[in-house]
């Protein structure tokens, strides 16, 4: 059977006939399983689960050309969150080990419309974790996945065949059998293909759906250069330029799921990285003075709401599995 | 005043300090928006100017563009296009940024937008724009000041040529102005045609090590105070503050990953950076090529428009011809801008290995002078000197000019450029 997710219809229809679709019954009947078995699975895991702010004076800065949106929060300018992150960091504090389902709003470029992945409202399962290593949150991350693919199989199977998936798509998932490889392999593999990649950026569109579409099992890659994510992914020590962090990317072409790091905890480095990424320190005043007395250093990830249902349901694009879709550079309601 | 007097000493300046303290720093506040500052370039030739420029006897590039032609060579044949910063240019020639002073993005920035686009020359956006004049609220209403300023452009550039580039400093990273304009359904025109770059701005050549400055009054002081350092160097009693914007904090390591960052996140867009005459900038042009930028920007110390404490504009930065010769044979795109004017100056940039030269102060007084062609006719007239020295020179292309084509009355032997170099530059990779 072909995996592969098929280009569809590139536009929702009107709000009113899609929200009336059985397609879109169905697959929120599965994003609620999956949600459900997210937070079972989290909570036996000791994490525990906070609410994430809406606003904030200073969002995750993002990457790619996706901006934050503004907001006149009592005459200053604030922004909606494209990530929680740097709250997620700070709550440390009180909560080692904490989860988000968290919305996000990234008004993404243009471009992204077409790639079945993007929205710019969407949701995040959220996790950080105190005193956590890379492979500490990649275990989470594989156990979270696998979880919610057994939950769901099990809890609606019928849903999922009438949407046309087979108990054989899931068996890898299941099975919790995951690669692993370094970005460096994988630009490698795609210039061994023909794609032109950037050994220095991130991982493009195509060249993500092209290793994607590679594989049959889900896999991690590794060891992404700095300059193509945030200052908050840690610099591995023994090898500068090389962050220790990952993205989860699923098989059979749908892509990134989740992203994840070890976090940089150290004050000075962190200003500095700011730097690095052109960023303004003085813009993450409170951010800054909680690193400065001591963020517990930590690893966690983010894994896309959606992107987990599309993979679940085997539809093609992200609106089909957002009740309320917005896609990149269309004006919808 | 007393009778007391101290000859050869500026006491005239000295005298104004003690009646006017902190305002005297700075050029007078009331001619703030009216004039254009930096050191003055016709009454004082700097080194750059002090080069002539030397054709030789024996032409060989002239025999070959004869046999290519089979007729004699004439100055009308010198091909002035040039690829400037990942932008095919008709003329080695752009336009500098003004900045967010008054005099720098008004009406005259529109005007100057238009006829650059007519010319196909690239145009460079300043910094500040956004966080000072606003993107867009509410509207098609409420356009700003950078908007008008591409529309300008795109409405007249003709296919193919120019491109428009877009500063941002540290303020305006925090308007995320680059965000702005990448995802704005707006420049997709210039997204798609490959004619839009984002320029990192590490300094200036008026000011090097400070960030930009402008004079404002009143309501408006108040309303940036929560974004900029606004001080009272004029005076209690006066009405005017000095806005001041930070320069910014690089290292080698810091500018790599900026750049990176740029390449990362709006991979259609080209990577500009442009440095103030900094005594490293040799090291600074080489990281910056190795980074992947598209075009390194050299502003020597006679650059700028804006506003500059006098000790910046006649003491601080290398001039322009120093900076050149400590870049050496450029690695990559090299663009220089100092106060260019006319076509001797810029042969000379070329000649030490700039691709294109840019027109600030120039470019404004020209559109101030007349606002439709002031400035096509100031660059046709540039234009014509770059045909006629070009092909006195026996060469019929831009990147054909190298350090062999000018002579050094000041250095030791008065008969080797300031590269230290006999042999004739290398065109830089396109």
């Amino acid at each position: 059977m072909d995996h592969t997710p098929q280009p569809g219809p590139a536009l929702p229809p009107p709000l009113g006939e899609h929200l009336r679709s059985p397609q879109l019954r169905a697959a929120m009947l599965v994003q609620q399983e999956a949600l459900q078995a997210a937070r079972d699975h989290l909570r036996r895991e000791g994490f525990t689960e906070l609410l994430p702010p809406l606003v904030g004076p200073v969002t995750d800065p993002g990457g790619r050309g996706a901006k934050a949106l503004d907001v006149d929060y009592y005459g200053r300018p604030y922004k909606l969150m494209t990530s929680a992150i740097l709250y997620k960091q700070a709550s440390l504090h009180g909560f080692p080990k904490l989860f988000y389902i968290a919305p996000n709003v990234r008004v993404e470029p243009e471009e992204t419309a077409t790639t079945g992945r993007h929205l710019v409202e969407f949701h995040q399962i959220d996790v950080e974790m105190a005193g956590a290593r890379r492979e500490d949150v990649q275990e989470i991350a594989a156990g979270l996945l696998t979880h919610v693919a057994e939950h769901v199989w099990s809890a609606v199977p019928d849903i999922l065949t009438g949407l046309g998936r087979l108990e054989a798509d899931f068996a890898d998932i299941r099975s919790g059998k995951y690669d692993v490889c370094t970005h460096q392999e994988a630009i490698s593999r795609l210039l061994a293909i023909g794609h032109p990649q950037s050994p220095d950026s991130e991982i493009d569109w195509t060249g993500e759906r092209l290793l994607s579409l590679e594989s049959d099992r889900p896999f991690f890659v590794n060891d992404y250069p700095k300059g193509s994510r945030g200052f908050y992914d840690r610099e591995d020590p023994e090898r500068p330029g090389v962050l220790r962090n990952f993205d989860l990317i699923a098989p059979h072409g749908y892509g990134e799921l989740v992203s994840g790091s070890e976090r940089e905890s150290d004050y000075a480095t962190i200003v500095t990285r700011m730097r690095e990424s052109g960023e303004n320190p003085a813009k993450y005043a409170w951010y800054l003075k909680e690193a400065r007395e001591g963020i517990p250093a930590s690893a966690g990830f983010g894994m896309g709401l959606q992107r987990l249902v599309r993979f679940l349901t085997g539809l093609d694009s992200l609106w089909q599995v957002s009740a309320y879709p917005k896609l990149p550079g269309v004006v919808a309601p | 005043m007393s009778a007391l007097t101290a000859p050869g000493f500026p006491e005239r300046q000295i005298r104004a300090r003690a009646r006017r303290g902190t305002a005297e720093v700075f050029p007078a506040a009331g001619s703030y928006g009216a004039e254009l500052f930096g050191p003055g370039a016709g009454d004082r030739a700097d080194a750059l100017d002090r080069a002539r420029i030397a054709p030789p006897v024996f032409m060989p590039e002239r025999l070959e563009k004869l046999i290519e032609l089979a007729r004699e060579p004439e100055s009308g044949d010198v091909d002035l296009t040039t690829r400037t910063g990942g932008f095919g240019a008709s003329l080695p020639l752009y336009l500098s940024a003004f900045g967010s002073t008054r005099a720098g993005s008004g009406d005259l920035a529109v005007h100057a937008s238009r006829q650059a686009g007519r010319l196909g020359i690239p145009m460079v956006i300043g910094e500040n724009m956004v966080p000072v004049h606003g993107y867009r609220r509410g509207g098609e209403a409420t356009r700003s000041a950078l908007l008008d300023r591409i529309d300008a452009y795109l409405e007249a550039a003709p296919e193919g040529v120019g491109g428009i580039v877009v500063q941002q400093s540290t303020e305006d990273a925090d308007s995320e102005v680059w965000n702005l304009l990448y995802s704005d359904p707006a420049t997709r025109p210039l997204l798609e045609s490959g004619r839009l770059a984002f320029e990192l701005k590490t300094g200036q050549g008026a000011k090097p090590g400070l960030g930009g400055m402008t004079v404002v009054a009143g309501a408006e002081a108040e309303q940036l105070a929560g974004r900029f350092t606004v001080t009272e160097v004029f005076g209690a009693d006066d009405d005017r503050r000095l806005r001041c914007a930070t320069p910014g904090t690089f290292t080698d390591e810091i500018l790599r990953q900026q750049l990176r960052f740029m390449r990362n996140n709006f991979p259609k867009a080209r990577t500009w950076v442009k440095f103030h005459p900094g005594r490293d900038i040799g090291d600074a042009a080489r990281t910056a090529w190795a980074a992947g930028a598209d075009a390194v920007t050299v502003d020597g110390a006679e650059g700028g428009t804006g506003w500059a404490p006098r000790v910046f504009l006649d003491q601080v930065g290398l001039p322009l011809a120093e900076c050149l010769r400590r870049i050496g044979r450029p690695e990559g795109c090299l663009l220089a801008s100092g106060g260019m004017w006319e076509g001797g100056r810029a042969v000379r940039a070329l000649a030490l290995g700039a691709r294109a030269v840019g027109l600030g102060r120039a470019a404004l007084v020209a559109v101030d002078e007349d606002p439709e062609h002031g400035l096509e006719r100031l660059v046709e007239s540039v234009a014509l000197e770059l045909r006629l020295l070009i092909g006195a020179l026996g060469k019929y292309t831009v990147t054909a000019l190298g350090p062999e084509d000018l002579w050094w009355p000041d250095s030791p032997d008065a008969g080797s450029s300031p590269l230290g170099s006999a042999q004739p530059a290398v065109g830089a990779a396109p």
